[in-house]
């Protein structure tokens, strides 16, 4: 990633969107809370799309990596509330014990069903999630089915008003950061070996280890950093905006299906397509509940399955070779 | 010390002796066919060169090292380069990465980067006959195209021994003719062994090898000088089993020893 500066021009399109989002949400009265629904679903693409996009393989159970990062910020805030002097360094401890525990998870569930093969892999984790929430609650650890709730362990830390405004507005700015770096690391994985290893073996993996690519450890790269990134997410975007986490919600399989839908509409591998189709999922979401409120998902499904259909390299994936050759190419990703 | 030395590998499926204890040796610098009737074995046997299958009995040297339980990762880096029989490209990435692929994790002992990855491509691109497709996805080309890609993307790898299976299946009489040159020139200046499996283009095999294995129904039936090997009684009984006497006579005319020129 050396020298080169237009290597990096593709996160240019990528990072004026998520300064626009800022920018609108903090200027324009009532807008905030929508731009901050909208981070999530980018964050969240941006994420997942660095294991599905780059790898091509699925992962029914990656709410579980939100899920836990959730519990790492929960669990620095409630055992580390009475240590006066860690002031604003508690969320950064916070954020830490998120990244470790997705990185374990991460590495448990790879080391076994990396081994898998496409179908077998996705089948396999289909329930960690769910697992993952009924050890909580079976083993009574982190407080069981009873969830922790540490709204009066921030107010104890910061005052009413600093733990109101990092519920209201720091977490969602956490969330744009975490979108954007993700974004970068991307980019950062496509123009590396990592990108080319990970092509290659999505693309073919016997031909990939013929080439002489071990194919176990690029997955686990790629799995182990989306893993990061989605912690990173349910640390900010979960336990900081809302103070409490409790198992059933943060391991619902609802949000590994947005996550691949999302991946899917904006074209799964590509650095602007999770930007894309976070954008067209929240947007259309969000309208679809104003207007036909508790009809959205009937509405959805369908259109989803046409675009998914009419574009199987997604949004971003047709955008490319529409721009191919032209000055736009070099921008687009 | 020989290059290859194969020992009495063996490949079941099931009941389906696919490969039934075939020993074969290859020295450096070496060019040999290997020919043999569909099903005869011969694309089992590089994927237990390659690393795809690991022998049921036997065993794979490479430079006196056995390498049978090796995988493939492992093998790819030690100098063993394949093409495929049914073209296996990258299909999303452009022709330059593919080949840069193969530069980048297939060569031997050194790291090498994506840009000089990418600056070899370009060599072997040149070498090939790939310019105008440089930058196209590597889907997108014809299927004689593939096999030339993936053959600069094996060479990318900078291997002592190319496995080419079915190297000039699909293609014409003027292709073959290019690809036989072509084999013989890059065999020479990159200084590598090649075994080039043919199935029945024996046009290609007579011009290419001066020595030629022959396979049936998983074992060896011969493995002698071109020349010697084509005209062999069970070798034509095995490609012409139920034929005529007139076409197994017209057969030995033109490919036995005194023959001058082979043909399709
Ligand atoms: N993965 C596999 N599983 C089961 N049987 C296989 C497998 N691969 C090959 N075979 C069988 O092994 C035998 C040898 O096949 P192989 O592909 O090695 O022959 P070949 O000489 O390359 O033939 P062709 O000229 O058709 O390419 C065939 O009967 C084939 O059906
Ligand atoms: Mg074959």
């Amino acid at each position: 990633m050396r020298a080169d500066p237009t290597k990096y021009y593709p996160l240019i399109p990528v990072y004026v969107a998520y300064l626009a989002m800022f920018l609108i949400g903090s200027n324009m009265t009532g807008m905030w809370q929508l731009m901050a629904m909208l981070a999530f679903y980018c964050a969240l693409g941006q994420a997942f799309n660095i294991f599905l996009g780059m790898t091509g393989y699925v992962d029914f159970g990656y709410v579980a990596f939100l899920g836990v990062g959730t519990y790492g910020m929960a669990l620095g805030i409630t055992k580390l509330a009475h240590v006066e002097e860690l002031g604003i360094g508690i969320i950064i401890i916070g954020l830490a014990l998120a990244v470790v525990m997705a990185t374990l998870l991460s590495l448990a569930v790879g080391a076994v069903a990396l081994r898998l093969r496409g179908a077998y892999f996705a089948i396999a984790t289909i329930g960690v999630n769910e697992g993952f929430r009924y050890f909580i609650e079976g083993a009574k650890i982190w407080n069981g089915s009873e969830g922790m709730i540490f709204t009066a362990e921030l107010n104890q830390i910061f005052g009413r008003e600093t733990a109101s405004a990092l519920s209201t507005f720091w977490a969602d700015v956490l969330v744009l950061i975490i979108a954007a770096a993700a974004a970068f690391v991307t980019l950062y994985y496509m123009k590396s070996k990592i990108g080319y290893a990970l092509t290659a073996l999505r693309e073919d993996e016997d031909a990939a280890k013929v080439m002489g690519i071990h194919v176990t450890k690029y997955k686990i790269i790629a799995f182990i950093t989306s893993a990061v990134f989605a912690g990173l997410l349910g640390a900010s975007a979960w336990a900081l905006k809302t103070p409490y986490v409790f198992p059933p919600e943060v391991f619902e399989i609802h949000y590994t299906v947005e996550a691949i839908i999302i991946v899917l509409l904006g074209g799964a591998g590509t650095l602007l397509g999770p930007l894309v189709g976070g954008l067209i999922y929240g947007l259309s979401k969000y309208y679809l509940s104003i207007v036909l409120p508790g009809f959205q998902l009937l509405i959805f499904a369908p259109i989803i399955i046409l675009i998914i259909v009419f574009f199987p390299e997604g949004i971003v994936g047709m955008l490319k070779n529409r721009v191919k050759g032209t000055a736009l190419e070099q921008y687009v990703l | 010390m020989s290059l290859l030395k194969l020992d009495r590998v063996t490949k079941r499926f099931g009941g389906l002796l696919a490969v039934d204890h075939v020993s074969l040796e290859i020295e450096a610098g070496e060019l040999i066919a290997i020919v043999g009737p569909n099903g005869a074995g011969k694309t089992t046997l590089f994927n237990i060169m390659s690393g795809v299958f690991i022998p049921d009995e036997g065993r794979v040297i490479f430079e006196g090292r056995d390498i049978s339980r090796l995988p493939p990762y492992k093998r790819a880096p030690l100098g063993i380069g394949r093409t495929f029989q049914i073209p296996r490209p990258f299909s999303s990435a452009t022709v330059r990465e593919n080949i840069a692929i193969g530069a980048m994790f297939g060569t031997l002992g050194k790291k090498v980067s994506v840009d000089e990855s990418l600056k070899i491509a370009d060599r072997y691109i040149d070498m090939v006959g790939l310019q105008l497709h440089r930058g196209k996805a590597a889907g997108s080309l014809t299927p004689v195209e593939k096999k030339m890609m993936e053959i600069a993307r094996a060479l990318a790898m900078n291997p002592k021994l190319l496995l080419m299976d079915e190297a000039m299946a699909g293609m014409n009489p003027k292709d073959i003719d290019h690809m036989v040159a072509f084999l013989m020139r890059i065999k020479d200046e990159e200084k590598i062994s090649v075994i080039a499996m043919v199935e029945h283009i024996m046009r290609a095999v007579a011009g290419l090898a001066e020595r030629v294995m022959v396979m049936h129904q998983g074992a060896k039936l011969v493995d002698a000088a071109t020349t010697e090997a084509l005209s062999d009684p069970r070798v034509v009984e095995v490609y012409f089993g139920g034929a005529p006497k007139e076409f197994k006579k017209n057969w030995k005319k033109t490919n036995g020893p005194e023959s001058d020129k082979g043909t399709a």
